[in-house]
């Protein structure tokens, strides 16, 4: 898509956004829940319709975990960081998964088709310790059980 | 716009509809926990059958039993009232059949109406009988997307009531309740409400935080997702007593169906009149909208929360101004959480003399708590104030596989962590944690079984700390960089003696810091380093880890050559492979102990540093769980 025709897309996308009036997030949020993840010239277009400085702009969407600035992967797991988790080996989960497929926490498989993302607990805690599979839960996990569970995802 | 009395009648029939139904009513707990246990599938297929079966079905909220979830209440033309719990989507088409026919005794939890042979009644169970249920007084009974139903058990009839006060005796109501904030800070609500009423600037603001980010706490998740109209209402009776204008409710990411029910519930009241100008004839003027977050901790203090809404990164800022004075876009606002706001809610419909009677001296009420870790009953309940740890403990079944009670993590990475001998007679209410140099927090309690370890705890934390400082304070941001190094090195083996001297002048340097983040940073550190000292000295000085858990300290070596042994070796050959430890890994693991649980007989953890000496028995429950 040339560039003139994303850009009136995504001022479509944030048209009812207005500058001060605690719109960032959402602005934010519309453009990530289009696209996936919040394209780096959509910072110019959200710091347009809001009147503040695209560094100001650039600067929430990096403070922010959720927010990201690449193309999501196929499959996003979000390994959940909390303490019901770590009780029942989250952290040996963690190194399944960063073994298995071969990169670190906040990264993708290189052909981006399987990612791992550091969650933050949503008090899903029975089924401790898990991880969200594009946010659908799976829990009660072993680490041999999540070798498997990756060995399937990569497939 | 409709009237209060117009829209009661027409909730009296919605209400009278699901306690009194035409035929058998199936109601399906839909809440994060239940959907991760499968409750939409369940529901989908209680749908399919329900035309042939003659019954209807209808989704509640979380009545707080992670526990027992997928759960179904089937309510009866005749006023019998059973709750089911796990009826997974396999169950369903022969527990369809048999519950609206009759009773289901192998899935039956409780009785709740009416009665049914050698089922207990649900208010009889240990878990049940310890509960007052005013805050959660619609949990799991409502469909919370239903505002008819939510008026028709009582709803918005407090906020009209509220409004025949004057503002001045409401408020003075709310602060002689002895209502604090529920969130942890425990300041009074009443006079947080007089400084905006105050205030002089307008228009005047609230927002609600509903940024609930402690790891283990749900308290706020479970009011939104089961009963969305008494935030709204709490919002209501404060926007009257404040003359606030517009709120807003910084929610967390991590809860879609909590921000998809609150915007449900916010459309609704404002289709009807409830918000958006002159609620319900009363000549409050008020209407409030949901700001979704994006992953920040730290926004869950009030002035973090406050820049976020302002279009800032999320960072906590240097009080006074206080928010009352200078909040969201620089006007006067006044910030509450969730459970909070839904308590003035509660307040006014039990009443004052109700309220009073239950909790302790400088505690009335109740608070919800939500419970994890190593307990048999994973979930939410609402207990008076006052309770002791080791009666709630009981309640919830007490630490799984009747292993001891080691510790409680309260309230978060912020509160603290307390060992069974002090935490167990502890009163739960603010102040006796806070005598010990802890806080309660906002309502999560994780519990911990003897074979946890206080040093991995640490690493967690630290981990956390340091992820979620802002990075204002360097004395928060190095201060927690540092502490990750130690608890690292410590848990990989390369742990000093002198370390412990260093933490607690880390410790020192972190009460510079500007907001709670970094004051308390080191508090679960603190509390450890005092209850536990033996445990680090192990790590630090032995450089062994006793509960066997830090990673540096353990390594694995083939001790036997069963079949299940080739089967680990397909899922995790590293050390399998040599026979033995692997040199060039340094006997660490790469996928998590997957050999153990796969062949625990054949692999054996052992200390590092001490050679093949098994430091502990392995625990049966884990071989259960291999494979």
């Amino acid at each position: 898509m040339p560039d003139n025709e994303a850009t009136l897309e995504i001022q479509h996308l944030i048209r009812e956004f207005k500058p001060a009036d605690g719109d960032l997030m959402g602005a934010l949020h519309a453009v990530q829940h289009h696209y996936g993840y919040v394209p780096k010239m959509a910072l110019k277009v959200v710091a347009r319709q809001l009147r503040l400085s695209e560094a100001k702009v650039y600067g929430a969407a990096t403070f922010y975990s959720e927010f990201r600035l690449t193309p999501p992967p196929e499959t996003l797991i979000g390994w959940c960081s909390g303490l019901a988790c770590r009780l029942e080996n989250g952290h040996g989960i963690r190194k399944a998964l960063e073994t298995e497929l071969g990169v670190g926490m906040g990264e993708n498989t290189a052909d981006n088709k399987v990612g791992l993302h550091f969650a933050q607990c949503n008090g899903t805690c029975e089924y401790a310790p898990q991880v969200w599979v594009n946010g659908r839960v799976v829990g009660s996990l072993t680490a041999a059980s999540t070798v498997k569970l990756v060995r399937e995802l990569k497939k | 716009m409709p009237t209060y009395d117009e829209l009661k009648v027409v909730g009296d029939a919605a209400w009278t509809a699901v306690e009194k139904p035409a035929r058998p009513l199936f109601v399906v707990s839909i809440n994060t926990s239940s959907i991760a246990a499968g409750a939409r599938e369940t529901y989908a297929a209680l749908e399919a059958l329900a035309a042939s079966g003659g019954f209807d079905v209808m989704q509640t909220g979380d009545d707080g039993m992670s526990w027992a979830e997928p759960i179904v209440q089937v309510r009866k033309p005749d006023g019998q009232h059973i709750l089911y719990g796990g009826v997974t989507q396999d169950k369903v088409a022969d527990f369809a059949v048999a519950a609206a026919a009759g009773v289901v005794a192998n899935l039956a939890i409780g009785v709740i109406g009416g009665a049914a042979d050698g089922i207990p009644k649900l208010w009889d169970l240990d878990w049940a009988k310890m509960q007052v249920r005013w805050l959660m007084h619609n949990c799991g009974v409502i469909d919370p997307e239903n505002l008819e139903q939510y008026i028709g058990r009582g709803g918005y009839a407090q906020f009209v009531a509220a409004t025949q006060m004057s503002r001045d005796d409401l408020i003075e109501l709310v602060k002689g309740s002895t209502l604090r904030g529920h969130s942890g800070s425990f300041f009074s609500t009443g006079t947080k409400w007089s400084f905006l009423k105050d205030a002089t600037a307008e228009p005047k603001y609230l927002v609600c935080n509903a940024d609930e980010g402690d790891p283990g706490a749900w308290v706020n998740r479970v009011i939104m997702e089961s009963d969305p109209h008494s935030l709204i209402e709490g919002l209501l009776i404060g926007a009257y007593a404040t003359g606030a204008t517009h709120g807003w409710i910084y929610l967390r990411d991590e809860y879609p169906l909590a921000i998809e029910r609150m915007n449900k519930a916010i459309s609704d009241c404002l289709e009807r009149g409830i918000l958006g100008g002159d609620a319900l004839g009363t000549g409050v003027n008020f209407t409030c909208e949901v700001v979704r977050g994006a992953g920040a901790y730290v926004c869950g203090d009030e002035t973090g929360l406050i820049s976020s809404i302002n279009d800032e990164r999320g960072m906590p800022r240097i009080k006074p101004p206080f928010p009352a004075q200078s909040g969201v876009l620089g006007k006067p606002t006044n910030v509450n959480n969730v459970e909070t706001y839904a308590c003035v809610t509660a307040l006014m419909r039990v009443g004052a003399d109700t309220y009073s009677t239950v909790g302790t001296e400088a505690n009335r009420g109740t608070k919800m708590f939500t419970v994890s870790g190593d307990v048999g009953r994973t979930g939410c309940v609402e207990v008076p104030f006052g309770m002791t740890v080791d009666e709630l403990l009981a309640g919830i079944g007490g630490i799984n596989d009747g292993l001891a009670f080691k510790a409680l993590q309260q309230g978060g990475p912020l509160s603290g962590l307390l060992p069974a001998a002090v935490a167990g007679p502890l009163r739960l209410e603010p102040e006796p944690f806070r005598e010990l140099g802890t806080g309660m927090g906002g309502g999560g309690l994780i519990f911990l079984d003897d074979r946890r370890c206080v040093v991995d705890l640490n690493v967690m934390m630290a981990h956390f700390l340091e992820d979620e400082s802002c990075g204002r304070c360097t004395t928060c941001r190095i201060g927690n960089q540092r502490m990750v190094e130690i608890f690292e090195r410590t848990s990989r083996g390369e742990g000093r003696g002198e370390d412990v001297a260093h933490l607690k002048s880390l410790d020192a340097s972190f009460q510079y810091s500007n907001c709670f983040h970094g004051t308390l940073s080191p508090t679960i550190m603190r509390n450890t380093l005092q209850h536990f000292r033996e445990e680090y000295d192990i790590h630090l000085n032995e450089h062994r880890c006793p509960a066997q858990v830090c990673e540096g300290l353990v390594k694995y070596v083939v001790v036997g050559n069963s079949p299940a042994l080739a089967e680990a070796a397909a899922i995790c050959p590293d050390h399998i492979a040599a026979k033995g430890v692997q040199p060039n890994m340094d006997g660490r693991c790469s996928r998590g102990g997957a050999c153990v649980e796969v062949a625990p007989d054949d692999v054996a953890v052992v200390d590092r540093f001490d050679g093949l000496i098994p430091l502990r028995e392995i625990a049966p429950a884990d071989v259960a769980r291999a494979g």
